[in-house]
């Protein structure tokens, strides 16, 4: 009886949330309350798919959900992106019968990383997608090893993992597990010999800190290693991106399945990656999933073009305190050979809580942006002295660089004929205060 | 003037190379020559060589691992210290200089023992946040983020009294350790860079301490930029945006360090 009460309550609050437009974790947070352990009397699929990690997380869901659907599965997933429990529980007390049976084929979770073993005590994933684990948001989240710790609190015995063997973090995780389903990349024509990142995170087994040895690396950590001393190495992967070209825009996993990019980064390729392995798992033979991600275009909101006059450009989110997506942003804006001016926005660190900490700007390569294509770099908002300091230790030419108290006066600086495009690198905290003095153009590229 | 980052790769966080940049960059554009070694757990380095060592943060098992290679320094890092040398040591890595450490599974790490102080480690609660501190020598205050999971007993001499943000036991009271020219503290990130007063406060330590004949650092090179700097300000006075390669790399820190401590003003102002 009080599992149907709560179960009602909570269906109520989030239709009437939907109205008013609030937020999705509202509605389970007042249902655990009413009912701590309601998750334990809910039925639940035979598929329950989760998928953590530092970066990609959203990204890598919508498109299970996207190719599961497309296939003729019936889907239930945290599409508002509330990862932790609360959302989590709002997304199951919604999509279940009033007698607590979950009608979908799949429920498919993305959960935040640090609260994952709150997530998951009553949840039983059948499969398990641990992306990566980079620097990200530190004042709140630590280290990378905090949030590793965190996340082995959450892994059921009889799960599945699904992890990225080029990573040698989360390849920690499938010790003592017989079924793990790796995916990674081959030989990729943008691989490097030598580590040219601002910091090495990969630098020592995360096993036994002696140095670790890397044949090749993707970009960061992200790569093939071995451990001399204790014998900790990539995996051999069973799905794998075999050839890659960011330019052209294609991916090929296995050998066989070509896929188009609409976004053109390694980093789209690995959420892809993850993305397709899921579904093979599900029984969704490759050249299914080929048509569903083919040039797909991500709803999540994260690449927006824009116009400013007669000028065109493309924001970028980027998340704030993550080095590395960062990076993917820069490298994307640098690469443009039609020429380009980018302005980077930090003016409130996070929208959900507040720090003054800009420490993270350190870890970005900045560097990257030195190059012919980009013609005006401006750097704006309320930690813009911090960034033109950081700038000051790149070699890019000064005479490039702007320095804007306000989005406003960088909206002004932009408001020109010049013919390059702009690139905007912000993060979801400051996005909007960009987006709401230009023209959004309909559809993302 | 020789400058020492060690562990380098291992204690290296929050950006904390940045620490070293800024005092290489400060002891150049003075005037003084610097050279800056990297070194970490593979290395043997002779300490009495260095004017200025610094040492960040790692994650816990990183600084479980360099800490026996500095029990092979201690003695080295001892009479550093004792001579008046200028060492700074932010973040978890100057939790080593104590007697003892105790780890989540209740493990006794012994320390250095140069200081009578003990840590204790938890890994449920992350402490963190934004931290205003002032110094002894120092007008302003200086501004920061505080990262860790331990807490700390027993430091006789503390180096900042806490205004904002967490200090040696909990909210407040005071923060860090001091013992002549050797600078401890729970300070994270470029902490040299978002402090600029801070920062030349200890290149001209460093100056007297290596008897330089060079005793004022003004982090200027030539009058040329210093009359750059001030042209940029009253540009900005004006309302006009600048462009940072009038402004001076000084200034902009200066004005980074000025909208941090504005920022955290209001903060302190709204939660007491």
């Amino acid at each position: 009886m009080k599992t149907r009460l709560t179960i009602i309550i909570c269906k109520l609050l989030r239709f009437i949330g939907k109205l008013i437009g609030k937020g999705s974790s509202l509605p389970g947070k007042i249902a655990l309350k009413i009912c701590p352990d309601i998750l334990k009397q809910i039925t639940l699929p035979p598929y329950i798919i989760a998928v953590t990690g530092s970066n990609g997380k959203t990204s890598t869901v919508e498109m299970i959900a996207h190719i599961l659907t497309s296939n003729g599965k019936k889907v239930a997933w945290n599409k508002e992106g509330s990862n932790q429990i609360e959302g989590v529980t709002t997304l199951i007390l919604n999509s279940c019968t009033l007698s607590g049976k979950v009608t979908a084929d799949i429920l498919l979770i993305e959960s935040d990383e640090r609260f994952a073993r709150y997530t998951f005590r009553y949840i039983t994933p059948t499969h398990y997608v641990i992306t990566n684990l980079y620097r990200d948001q530190l004042t709140r989240n630590g280290h990378p090893e905090w949030v590793y710790n965190a996340l082995l609190d959450s892994i059921h015995e009889e799960t599945q993992l699904i992890l990225n063997a080029d990573d040698p973090y989360v390849s920690c995780f499938g010790y003592g597990k017989e079924d793990v389903v790796w995916f990674g990349a081959g030989d990729l024509s943008t691989d490097t010999v030598e580590f040219d990142g601002v910091y090495h995170d990969g630098a020592y087994c995360p096993r036994c800190k002696h140095p670790l040895t890397y044949s090749k690396y993707h970009y960061n950590h992200i790569g093939h290693y071995s451990c001399e001393n204790c014998g900790h190495r990539r995996n051999e992967t069973a799905y794998t991106v075999t050839d890659a070209d960011l330019e052209k825009g294609v991916a090929v996993i296995n050998g066989q399945y070509e896929i188009k990019l609409a976004l053109k980064s390694l980093y789209n390729i690995y959420n892809i990656l993850a993305a397709f392995t899921v579904a093979s798992l599900t029984g969704i033979p490759g050249e299914k999933i080929v048509p569903c991600i083919n040039n797909y275009v991500l709803k999540n909101g994260r690449v927006v073009t824009f116009s400013l006059n007669d000028r065109k450009g493309i924001l970028l989110t980027s998340k704030h305190e993550n080095s590395i997506s960062y990076n993917q942003s820069l490298r994307i804006a640098a690469a443009d050979s039609e020429g380009c001016d980018v302005l980077i926005i930090v003016d409130a660190v996070s929208r959900k809580y507040f720090t003054s900490d800009v420490s993270w700007l350190w870890d970005i390569d900045f560097h990257l942006l030195n190059s012919e294509n980009v013609k005006r770099i401006l750097l704006a908002g309320t930690y813009c002295n911090d960034l033109a300091v950081r700038f000051s230790y790149t070699e890019i030419p000064q005479e490039k660089i702007m320095v804007l108290d306000t989005v406003e006066a960088a909206v002004a600086a932009l408001d020109n004929h010049n013919e390059e495009k702009i690139y905007v690198i912000t993060c979801f905290s400051d996005k909007d205060k960009f987006l709401g003095k230009v023209r959004i153009n309909q559809g993302t590229e | 003037m020789k400058l020492l980052h060690l562990y380098n790769d291992l204690m290296n966080l929050y950006g904390e190379y940045g620490n070293v940049s800024a005092m290489m960059r400060m002891l150049e554009k003075s005037g003084i020559s610097a050279r800056l070694d990297r070194l970490s757990v593979e290395d043997q380095p002779v300490l009495s060589d260095y004017d200025f060592i610094y040492v960040g943060s790692g994650t816990e098992s990183n600084q479980k691992y360099v800490l026996k290679h500095l029990h092979t320094l201690k003695e080295e890092l001892k009479q550093y210290i004792e001579a008046g040398k200028v060492l700074l040591m932010t973040g978890n890595s100057f939790e080593l200089l104590g007697e003892c450490l105790t780890d989540t599974k209740g493990k006794e790490w012994q320390g250095l023992g140069l200081f009578p102080f003990r840590i204790k480690e938890q890994d449920r609660i992350r402490y963190t946040g934004d931290a205003i501190f002032t110094m002894e020598g120092l007008e302003q205050p200086l501004v920061g983020f505080v990262n860790k999971c331990s807490t700390i007993e027993g430091v006789n001499l503390p180096l900042f009294k806490v205004k904002m943000g967490l200090g040696n036991e909990g909210q407040g009271g005071m923060e860090g350790i001091r013992s002549k020219n050797f600078f401890g503290t729970h300070l994270t990130g470029p902490v040299l860079i978002k402090n600029p007063d801070f920062l030349i406060y200890l290149a001209q330590l460093l100056c007297v301490q290596a008897e330089a004949e060079q005793k004022e650092v003004t982090g200027m090179e030539t009058e040329i930029e210093a009359k750059a700097c001030e042209g940029a300000r009253n540009k900005e006075a004006d309302g006009g945006n600048r462009e940072l390669l009038n402004t001076g790399w000084l200034e902009a820190e200066r004005a980074g360090y000025e909208v941090t401590l504005r920022e955290l003003g209001k903060r302190l102002s709204t939660h007491g």
